[in-house]
């Protein structure tokens, strides 16, 4: 009988695995019990519980050797909870991250009224006891700043957008654009993390990663989870976007977001080295896996076997990466359509352009980040910059998904983590002005499969500061997404600290069915 | 008083009376006063009363099938007593249980009635046979000792049969107030339909429309049983389009046009749970897209005859209705080594087996020819989806795929297809969606698929069927077929 790891007493005391509780609360202890070791406490650990149940999933894949060299999620679906819980929309999903808080009311939430109150104080009304960023709860007047861009109609469905966005225009009657998503965070990290992850604090799944462990994997030679990271422009006020975003929390870290480089190789020491073949690479692997192997039924971390999992990934992707990076092949017809600059690996439209390649092979989440919304200050300098690099890649993707067929059952989504003031921050001239942070509300869009194509969703006041109807807070945006590609956001949970944890959190969340298709 | 003139009637014939016969005399004249009285005394209004009224009363779909089982017990124990006589002895206690049981539901039931505000035709009908049948199971009770004795023969069983017959018509009017009066028609063959002329009562709707064919049902399903000819809750009736637009005490429900200020939209969609929510009495809410589909039918003027409604494309609305998959639970090891051999996957599309599998080839494309299709067409009939995008299959798989006869989508974008063979498809009754993208398929070769009423999305992106415009336009390349 094997001793409790903390257990003094080494010859009497019974072990946690003999006790008759459920054997999902042995495997959390056992899990516990890593982390413990990790913070720096000896002793063998006893984690055989959790790899039990890593085997029994692959003992249900009735070829239990065979998988044992490969990543859990090469194993054929086995039971209920790797799958959609009901016929999905969408199979797959692509997130354009606006990372900064894009200002709303210059680009879709179109504010005629304000011209009339240029330089006129919010009302307090308005205005309310909200609390403001310390960037400007100093300023002595809260003056409003007019969009410096005029507003046209476009397409059937007449919707108005800014002339920042030529091309976003061009697309308006396939998108669903949310006008009252809402966040509780006020600060860029709060309210990426909660955007990303549905909790402010770090340490939480993200939605790729949930999707990754609640759906599984379409393509063995990819990972499931793909992040897309933008050059950065120093003109543009770039707030960090770190790998906290895309990480899988207490998930095993199979689920976390593989990060492509924008620059230099895709992915590092991906390439042989020199002398080093391929047979070579895989004997070496065999005999790490061999060593992991045994490291895993010592010490039963689950994290040992989605390390080697990952090794395996890695390797295979040695051959998939670079074809999914080669670009020769395009016709000239996608250079036309996603512009030279998509032929320059980091930018905007390139990662559109990978983002499209990913789908074509089934790569189930992609998240594309562009930094810069952040526009404090010079609006109307940095402002057009930002449209320019981002607004044909959007229109481009879109378009191509859907010449391509895949618009059908790819899901794609416009967002950033908030919105932004209606008052300048700092002077306000007829020339320029700057955005403050702004929680209450703020523009997103989405299209494909499951979002009802041609629609604007909730309405703001006349300021775009407060929400009149139809709210959408972040839970819900989640839910709806996580809906659309046929998960019910209150059954995929992952129990851990007691709780079953879910991405959209303890407060009660709900489908928007307004965006559905 | 019916007792009192039956009672009158058979008096001469009637036993020796003892004391205790004549106690449960009066005792029954009693019963059947007040229940007569009943309807009067407390009037059915349509208003709510007390909730503890509507507390009790909600147990009386509960208590109401105890006096059922027991009451169609009793002929079956008389007719069984001939061979057995304890049996038939039973048969008197069975029937004495039947009464209280009866006593008891219709206690429950008008108290449910009373305490909610039921009221209409329907209610009425339930109402007075619940009353008529305790009643007449009281006499029953109390004739059947001449039965047994053999005083009055023919008594006894003619009113068990009146009670039963009694006892089926108004179970089945208490039925269609939960349930809605067409609930067993609605999926009764139509041969049957017609022969019971109930064809002609659905008239009351414009073949063809977007209300008959969306709207209508939606109501039908889950709004009628209260607002409908039977129960007319809060003054509004669903049951017709003319019903629908004149609205309730409330006013309108619709205003054409105008989704807000639609009060029907309003409540349904209120957040579940609350006090206005709809449909009430913790029925399900109406679906996301049945929601969306009435938003989008009174936006677009809420008319009675129109076909068509903008914004709305209903997935699956077509001519030949999508066929639900049978259950291939049953094959999943097989499926699970065949998927080990050949590397392709058949994956659920959801937990529900009746959604169908997807054949995934992505980790094998280059490899997966038409030999290893061909392995798959044993599954066939649970295969909705095939993803062939860039695998190596040709031409000559049209013949397995036109035997995927449960398809609703196909990808052979990327692959070496010329369109040869295309026609083969036609037979797919199923396919919606169709990916060529990428191939050498001609403009000719689809005109074989122009016939297929199902298939609404064909692209032909990359293709030298692709019509010339589209370097940089607007438009996709998704293309719907007449």
């Amino acid at each position: 009988m094997k001793q409790h790891p903390l257990c003094t007493d080494t010859e009497h005391a019974p072990s946690v695995m003999d006790l008759p509780i459920p054997a999902g609360l042995k495997q959390e202890w056992a899990s516990l019990q890593t982390r413990r070791r990790f913070l720096g406490r000896t002793g063998k650990v006893l984690g055989w519980a959790a790899l039990a149940s890593l085997l029994g999933d692959r003992a249900l894949s009735g070829d239990a050797q065979a998988a044992s060299t490969q990543s859990a999620s090469a194993a054929p679906a086995a039971g209920d909870w790797r799958l959609p819980y009901f016929a999905p929309k969408a199979k797959r999903a692509i997130y354009l991250f606006m990372s900064g808080g894009p200002p709303q009311m210059d680009l879709l939430d179109y504010k005629p009224n304000l011209a009339a109150l240029y330089d006129k104080d919010i009302p307090d009304s308005v205005r309310g006891a909200q609390q403001l960023t310390g960037m400007t709860a100093g300023q002595a007047r809260f003056p409003i700043a007019p969009s410096h861009w005029a507003f046209q109609r476009y397409g059937k469905s007449g919707t108005w957008v800014s002339d920042l966005l030529p091309y976003t225009a061009r697309m308006v009657d396939d998108l669903t654009i949310i006008k009252t998503t809402n966040t509780d965070a006020i600060n860029h990290e709060p309210a990426i993390m909660l955007m990303n992850t549905g909790n402010m604090n770090a340490g939480k799944p993200c939605l790729g990663s949930w999707l990754a462990y609640g759906l599984g994997s379409m393509n063995d030679n990819l990972p499931t989870f793909m992040v897309l990271q933008t050059k950065v422009n120093a003109k543009e006020n770039n707030q960090p976007v770190s790998s906290r975003l895309w990480s899988s929390g207490f998930l095993s870290s199979e689920y976390a977001g593989v990060g492509l480089r924008s620059a230099g190789d895709l992915v590092l020491y991906l390439t042989d080295p020199n002398g080093v073949d391929r047979e070579v690479r895989r004997k070496m692997l065999d005999a790490v896996n061999a060593i992991n192997q045994q490291t895993s039924q010592e010490l039963g971390d689950p994290e040992t076997n989605s390390r080697i999992s990952q090794y395996e990934m890695a390797y295979r992707m040695q051959a998939s990466v670079p074809e999914l990076a080669d670009l020769s092949k395009e016709p000239q017809s996608t250079w036309d359509l996603y512009g030279p600059e998509a032929k320059e690996p980091g930018t905007f439209a390139y990662n559109c352009l990978m983002a499209r390649r990913m789908a074509e092979r089934d790569v189930r989440f992609v998240q594309v980040y562009k930094r810069g919304w952040d526009v404090h200050g010079d609006v109307t300098g940095v402002l057009p910059i930002l449209c320019q690099e981002t607004d044909r890649g959007c229109y481009a993707l879109v378009t191509d998904l859907k010449q391509r067929g895949l618009l059908d059952d790819t899901l794609v989504i416009w967002a950033g983590e908030f919105g932004r003031t209606v008052y300048s921050q700092g002077g306000l001239t007829h020339d320029n002005y700057g955005r403050d942070h702004h929680p209450r509300c703020f523009t997103t869009w989405m299209t494909g499969g499951g979002a009802r194509p041609g629609i604007t969703y909730g309405e703001t006041d006349e300021y775009s500061y407060n929400i009149v109807k139809d709210p959408v807070p972040v839970r819900d945006f989640n839910a709806t997404i996580l809906h659309c590609l046929g998960i019910d956001h209150n059954k995929l949970t992952y129990k851990i600290q007691g709780l079953d944890q879910k991405l959209t959190g303890t407060t009660p969340a709900s489908v928007v069915p307004g965006l559905l298709a | 008083m019916k007792t009192g003139q039956i009672a009158a009637l058979f008096s001469d014939r009637l036993p020796r009376r003892s004391k205790l016969t004549r106690a449960a005399w009066a005792a029954a004249m009693a019963i059947t006063v007040v229940l007569l009285l009943l309807p009067w005394l407390f009037k059915l209004d349509g208003k709510q009363h007390a909730d503890w009224q509507q507390f009790l009363g909600r147990f009386h779909p509960l208590v109401v099938h105890l006096p059922i089982g027991l009451l169609l017990l009793v002929p079956v124990l008389e007719i069984a007593g001939a061979r057995q006589s304890a049996l038939r002895e039973a048969a008197g206690f069975v029937l004495g249980l039947g009464f209280i049981g009866c006593l008891s539901a219709v206690t429950l039931g008008y108290l449910l009635a009373y305490g909610s505000g039921d009221a209409g035709p329907g209610v009425t009908r339930h109402m007075w046979g619940g009353i008529t049948l305790t009643i007449g199971v009281l006499v029953c009770l109390l004739a059947r000792p001449w039965w047994t004795s053999r005083s009055v023969p023919r008594v006894y069983p003619v009113l068990l049969i009146c009670v039963l017959m009694l006892l089926s018509w108004a179970a089945h009017q208490g039925g269609s107030l939960t349930y809605g009066s067409s609930y067993l028609t609605r999926y009764m063959p139509a041969p049957m339909k017609r022969f019971l002329v109930l064809g002609k009562v659905q008239a009351k709707t414009v073949p063809g429309s977007f209300y008959a064919k969306h709207i209508d049902p939606i109501f039908d399903a889950n709004c009628v049983s209260c607002h409908g000819g039977e129960k007319v809750k809060g003054g509004l009736r669903l049951d017709s389009y003319a019903s629908l637009m004149d609205g309730g005490k409330e006013g309108a429900v619709i205003v054409a046009g105008k989704p807000e200020q639609s009060l029907l939209l309003k409540r349904v969609t209120l957040p579940p749970g609350q006090k206005h929510f709809m449909p009430a009495e913790g029925k399900p809410p109406l679906k996301p897209e049945e929601i969306a589909w009435i938003r989008s039918w009174i936006l677009a003027g809420a008319s009675p005859a129109a076909t068509t409604v903008a914004g709305v494309s209903i997935h699956g609305e077509t001519e030949v209705p999508l066929v639900p998959v049978g259950d291939y639970s049953g094959f999943m090891p097989e499926i699970a080594k065949m998927v080990n051999r050949q590397g392709a996957k058949l994956t659920p599309v959801s937990s529900k087996p009746s959604d169908g599998l997807i054949l995934h080839t992505e980790d094998v494309a280059a490899t997966f020819s038409d030999a290893q299709l061909a392995q798959f067409q044993k599954f066939a009939p649970y295969i909705v989806e095939a993803e062939l995008g860039g695998t190596a299959v040709t031409n000559a798989s049209f013949d397995t795929l036109g035997k995927f006869t449960h398809l609703r989508a196909l990808h052979l974008e990327r692959t070496a297809v010329t369109g040869d063979g295309l026609s083969k498809l036609a037979a797919l009754s199923q396919l919606t969606y169709l990916n060529l993208s990428g191939t050498k398929v001609t403009e000719a070769a689809l005109t074989p698929l122009r016939s297929m009423r199902n298939l609404h999305h064909i692209y032909i992106y990359n293709t030298p069927a692709q019509p010339a415009t589209v370097a940089l336009s607007t438009h996709a390349v998704a293309r719907k077929m007449p």
